[in-house]
Formats: C-alpha cells, structure tokens, sequence
C-alpha cells in the first residue's frame, strides 16, 4: 500500500510517509478503523530509520488522524470528509508550487497558466492529449 | 557507569601513524538509540576510528569511550559491541549452522532467535559452508552472529559496500528489525550514501581525519541548501560568506551553503534576482564539504 522512497526528491523522508498517508486518507484509500503497519514493518518495508515512522505516527496521532491503541496498533481515526480543508490545500499546494517554478521560468503569463489549469481541471485534458 | 545518553564520545581523540595524522583532534559523540553514519571520502580515517573503538589500535592523544568505560579497557566493553566488516577473514570451512553454534559460546547472552530470524530470511542454507557463500552472504552470515550476541552496539565497517542491491535491502531491514524498541546503537561507516541517507539519523563526516559535520540528519539536510541564482550572462556575483562550493555558468550562479541560507536567499531576492533554494541529497552534501575542506591537515 506504500509507495517506496523517493530518495532523489529531496523531501525529507518523515514529509513523503507523512503525505502518503493524508493522501491516502483524502483519496479514500485508507478509511477510518483500518489498521497501519506496525512502526518497525514499515520502517522495514521503506527501509528507513524506524524513529522517522514513529515520528510520523505519533505526530498524526497529535494531529488527530491516527490513533494508537495501546498494543494493538495503529489505526486510522479520522474519515477523509474530516480531514482538514487546510490539509488538503497544504498537499495541493506543495505540488503547485513546483508547478509555479517552471511558470515562472518559461516567462509564461500567469493568466494563461492558470487558463491552463481551469481547463485541464474541466476536461481532464492531458500534457499528451494536449500535444496531439 | 554513566554513559550520559552516548553509546561512544571521544575528546580530541588523535591518532598518528609516524608524521601521518590519520585522526585529528575529533570530538565524536554517537548517541545511545542512533543509527550513526559516519562518512567521508577515502582515507578520511573512518576505519581507524573504529579499530580505537575496538581495541585494536590505541589513541595517540585524546579519550574514546563506550557506554562511558574507555575503549581500551578490553573483554568487558568489547563484549558489548559487534563488528562486521567488509571481506572480514572467516572460518571458510565451517558451515553457517556451526559459526552460529561456535559463536553462541563465547558470549554470554545468545540470541537464537533473532539469528534464525535473518537466516530464515534470507534463505542463506545453514548447511553451507562459508567459503560456498556469495560475498552478499557470507556478510548476511557475519552479520547474523554478531546480531546474535545482542550487542548493545553494531558496527557495520563498510559492510554494504560493493554488495548487491538484494543483499544490502537485506542487510539494511536486518539492522532496522534488531533496532527497533530497543536502545540498541548502530554505526555504520561506508560510502553507500543514498543507503544510509534512508537509515541513519545522525552523521559524522570526516575530512581528513578532522570530524568536519556532526549533526543528526535532518538538522544538517534543512540548513544545507544549494541556491540558484539567474542574471544577465556575464554576472560575477559575489560568492556569500561560508559558500561551501560556488558553481558560475553563463546565466546562473550555484552557491551551497551549509548555514544561513534563508538570509542569502532572502538578500539576493531583494536584489531582484531570481533566486531558488534546493535541498541537497547526503550524498551532495559529503562531496561539498570535502571539496571545501582546508587542505592538509595538522
């Protein structure tokens, strides 16, 4: 269910497991009551530092998402309606931003940028439809 | 005896071989719970550090502890640390099952479980003779003895270098299962930077014998940013204090900077020049400092 590492992106590890699972949780994939991987499974299975899992787990359960029950695991305690409008814009954002570097590099106009964005929401339309 | 949360500190530890200063004056501290990467180019004197550690080669000047005991006080603090290192010398002729037997004898806690655990794994035949084994295996089976006595510190001494990738996942998820929930302590020393950029959490780059960077991880991959920096073709920008590498291309300008980089960022921006800041891999970050380090050393 987890996508492996991204060790080239750049992001810090704790940040790609993090939105992994409030992508997940927003997209349905993960619904309130299913259980996570144990912290040393999926530390095993990222094959990343286990105090990097742990961080995750237990800073979602502050946040509400998570909840551990003690010695049984963790599990998903928030539904995807729930999860904070503000989360959801924050993982938009981030992927905008990159989006908005290359605008800014190619010298586009913003107005068409954002044309571009309105259509392609619309229609779906795809980078490869759009060539052809 | 106090270990004050550190599995090993050294003060000004020193070590030279005849005029050659293969350490010099490093102050390292690996805390208790860490995986620790301990990098540097060649020659940089990781190997030596750990041959202190081990009791094999006696300081120059300086201190080195374990848990708080000096390094060099032998069985008692030896027995607590386990050691695999890359192409270690092994009983060739005997057979896994026999190494496991034979070491299960000379410590006086022995995991049985946690060895059969990585074996199983792994699917290394415990009927086979070592000298049968791939050199992914053969360390896979070091490394599962040296689990076994339940060290309270592992050190893996280039252990993943020239392996396959199968056998270093393997050797990786095997040091992250004996880790967790335990106040184990790792050292890995090595090249494998992309490997242990995934499972260490502090680091300790040596240049040269010096300790140039000890920070955890995450601290050091924050502040250390590559900015990148457009202008008219010709530009000669002025390289910011504490650049630690300065790339000039025809229309941009590369700065690494290992502090201070939002400040820089934020000066050049106000400049009205078009500015970015990357994050750099571990890997980046090693092969700026070495190239910035002060050449010669002593």
């Amino acid at each position: 269910m987890f996508d492996p590492i991204d060790t080239k992106s750049g992001l810090p590890f704790y940040r790609q497991i993090t939105d992994q699972i409030h992508r997940a949780v927003a997209a349905g994939k993960l619904q309130r009551g299913d259980q996570l991987p144990s912290v040393r499974e999926l530390a095993m299975q990222l094959l990343v530092n286990p105090n990097t899992v742990a961080k995750v787990y237990r800073d979602l359960e502050r946040d509400g998402l998570l909840r551990a029950r003690r010695g049984q695991g963790t599990y998903i305690a928030a539904s995807a309606s729930s999860l904070a409008e503000r989360e959801r814009s924050r993982l938009i954002a981030e992927q905008l931003e990159q989006v908005a570097t290359d605008v800014r590099a190619f010298g586009m106009p913003s107005e068409s940028a954002v044309d571009l964005f309105r259509d392609i929401l619309t229609n779906g339309r795809t980078a490869k439809e759009g060539l052809s | 005896m106090s270990d004050n949360g550190y599995a090993v500190v050294s003060q000004r530890l020193t070590k030279c071989f005849g005029r050659k200063v293969a350490l010099d004056c490093v102050d390292i501290h690996v805390p208790v719970g860490s995986i620790y990467g301990l990098v540097g180019p060649n020659g940089a004197g990781k190997t030596t550090l750990i041959r202190c550690l081990l009791d094999l080669l006696r300081p120059t000047r300086g201190s080195l502890t374990v848990f708080g005991c000096d390094a060099s006080r032998g069985p008692t603090v030896r027995r607590r640390i386990g050691h695999v290192a890359a192409l270690q010398p092994m009983w060739e002729w005997m057979r896994v099952r026999e190494l496991a037997k034979f070491m299960s004898g000379c410590y006086p806690r022995w995991n049985a479980d946690a060895v059969s655990r990585l074996l199983d794994r792994t699917g290394i035949d415990r009927g086979a003779r070592i000298e049968t084994l791939s050199r992914g295996q053969r360390t896979l089976a070091a490394l599962a003895v040296q689990i076994g006595h339940d060290p309270d510190l592992l050190i893996l001494d280039e252990a993943l270098t020239g392996l396959d990738p199968l056998a270093r996942r393997e050797i990786l998820r095997s040091v992250i299962e004996m880790m967790h929930g335990q106040r184990r302590t790792v050292l890995i020393a090595g090249q494998d930077l992309s490997d242990m950029e995934r499972i260490c959490d502090h680091v300790g780059i040596l240049v040269e014998g010096r300790l140039v960077v000890e920070a955890p991880l995450e601290a050091l991959r924050l502040r250390t940013k590559r900015l990148r920096v457009s202008h008219a073709p010709d530009t000669q920008l002025s390289t910011p204090a504490g650049a630690t590498s300065v790339e000039r291309g025809l229309r941009e300008t590369r700065f690494v900077l290992g502090d201070g980089a939002d400040d820089v960022l934020h000066e050049l921006r106000a400049q009205g020049l078009q500015t970015d800041a990357d994050d750099l891999s571990l890997e980046e970050i090693v092969v700026c400092l070495a190239q910035s380090a002060p050449a010669g050393v002593g």
